[in-house]
């Protein structure tokens, strides 16, 4: 199990460096985590970030709004709808486009599931990483299911690009309904099964009760936000606090818990999931009939002069897109702020004086995608 | 209340319509009051939401830094404008706000904007012996053995 390579420190013989990465499993992509350690124990740890730079925001400068379409869901690949979706807002709110109904329906119920494949892909792994491989299979099985019913609607599984200026590219019809409502009463059973096999388990509960809790005054130094956030006892949802599409139309719970460690952003996922199921089956059984691609969509979208922003609730927090616009095809300056940077940045404060083994707990616990982190 | 503490540090603040930009109140600062700015933010318990940098070298021949500071709850978005000259440096904000940290290594490695004490200014992004800073308008993409012509840069 020698999976790290061990570099003597040369100003002292009982303290050493090991980098965890860039090709580590649990960093979940491309990432490299410098610790300095004495023993087993972190002094110190640095992460080192930048291997899948793609430079999304220099492209959004090299193409038109349409043209940067598809990029939205690549930053976070397993949020793509999400992206996409909140992409194409930002830019109806700049341009102030009408959205159908129907369309304001369709796009809750893709970001939930999305939503709900993320948070279990998220399950799977962070649990792999603390060395349970069934639960990985469960969940990826329950996963497999919703890209199922997402491709058949938008042609692929990951990096969606269904969204548009004013609506959706296509339209969903009663089997997608169908689908999703049977998804729903059966998910719902399989959350039970899930904590059954998870959250009572003793060896989970010794790897994360306790361990990586986020000091209360890290949340304003570091604006944390999405799960990480509420496992501390705050209550703050984008989609409560400053409600975008027709999310206010919506009851549903924030779920918090108090503790801060791995095990509390657990438990503030899982009940995510089960939030995200009541808002999907509210919107299915509210979905209206009508157009699901505005009628009249300006042909050329320009943004009047001046600067936006806009914020969704991503699977992992708070995202954000920063428009500049001079008026033109072109966005002046596009900014994603995305929620993993923020968390990432966290880390030194979190690692270090904790253990070796821990700090992959806390890693994988803060549920970051590195494409994001990137960009 | 944040309005009476910046009253003083601002050169001008105007008000926009949230509901349309995204963000509430709009101001211009100095650089060099930066500091002053994020010790009234940190105060009343605003949080740096992002900060971002504006090459606008050809309209007014500046750097523009966007500062972006955020309430939980009900969100009260401030946004700072400072501008600097091309040659000059801002100050870091990092001690008030740790976030600030990272944000401000990738604007010195996206636009070149050096940060007066920045614990650790280097790059962040691109690998540390990268020359140029992708971001700014007139950057151009050094070749590359692993590029044939036709491809698009």
């Amino acid at each position: 199990m020698n999976r790290f390579e061990v570099e003597q420190d040369p100003k002292s013989r009982d303290t050493y460096y090991l980098n965890m990465g860039p090709q580590h499993p649990s960093t979940h992509g491309v990432m490299r985590i410098k610790l300095h350690l004495d023993g087993e124990r972190i002094i110190s740890a640095e992460p080192i970030i930048g291997y899948g730079h793609r430079a999304h925001e220099k492209m959004a400068e090299n193409r038109d709004y349409i043209q940067f379409l598809p990029n939205p869901s690549r930053v976070d690949y397993l949020g793509g709808m999400i992206y996409n979706v909140g992409y194409c807002q930002a830019v109806e709110r700049a341009m102030d486009i009408e959205v159908p109904e129907r369309a304001e329906y369709i796009r809750i119920i893709c970001n939930e599931l999305n939503r709900i494949s993320s948070h279990l892909l998220w399950l799977g792994t962070f649990l792999m990483d603390l060395g349970a491989f069934t639960p990985f299979l469960y969940a990826f099985d329950d996963r497999e299911k919703i890209l199922d019913i997402l491709d058949r609607i938008t042609g692929s599984r990951l990096t969606y690009c269904y969204a548009r200026f004013g609506g959706m590219i296509l339209d969903i019809d009663d089997v997608f309904l169908d689908n999703v409502s049977s998804f729903c009463t059966y998910f719902v059973e399989r959350l039970k099964e899930y904590e059954k096999l998870v959250i009572g388990n003793v060896i989970f509960r010794e790897r994360t009760i306790g361990v990586g809790i986020f000091a209360p005054d890290l949340v304003q130094k570091y604006a944390i936000t999405g799960p990480c956030l509420r496992a501390m006892g705050h209550e703050n949802d984008v989609r409560k606090d400053e409600p975008y599409g027709i999310y206010d139309r919506f009851d549903f719970d924030v779920p918090t818990q108090t503790e801060g460690d791995c095990f509390a952003r657990t438990l503030v996922r899982m009940e995510e999931m089960r939030q995200s199921i009541r808002i999907i089956e509210q919107a299915v059984s509210d979905m209206p009939d009508g157009l699901f691609l505005a009628a009249r969509v300006p042909r050329r979208i320009r943004p009047p002069e001046g600067d936006y922003y806009f914020c969704v609730e991503s699977p992992r927090g708070n995202f954000g897109m920063y428009i500049a616009s001079d008026g033109s095809d072109i966005p002046f300056r596009l900014k994603l702020r995305t929620p993993s940077f923020s968390h990432i940045s966290t880390m030194p404060a979190v690692m270090a004086g904790t253990m070796l083994a821990d700090a992959v707990a806390i890693l994988g616990s803060i549920d970051i995608v590195v494409p994001e982190i990137d960009r | 209340m944040i309005a009476d503490k910046l009253s003083s540090l601002l050169r001008d603040t105007t008000e926009v319509q949230y509901d349309a930009r995204g963000f509430h109140v709009q101001h211009t600062a100095s650089a060099d009051t930066l500091l002053q700015i994020a010790d009234a933010f940190l105060s009343e318990n605003f949080h740096l939401e992002m900060i971002t940098c504006q090459d606008r070298r050809e309209n007014d021949d500046a750097f523009r830094l966007i500062y972006q500071f955020n309430q939980y709850g009900t969100p009260q978005r401030h946004v700072i404008h400072a501008d600097i000259a091309p040659d000059a440096t801002a100050p870091s904000i990092a001690a008030t706000f740790p976030a600030a940290d990272w944000y401000e290594r990738e604007i010195f490695d996206m636009y070149g904007v050096a940060f007066d004490g920045h614990p650790d200014l280097k790059r962040i992004l691109m690998e540390e012996d990268y020359f140029g800073h992708p971001l700014l308008k007139d950057f151009v993409d050094p070749p590359s053995p692993y590029r044939s012509e036709g491809d698009a840069s």
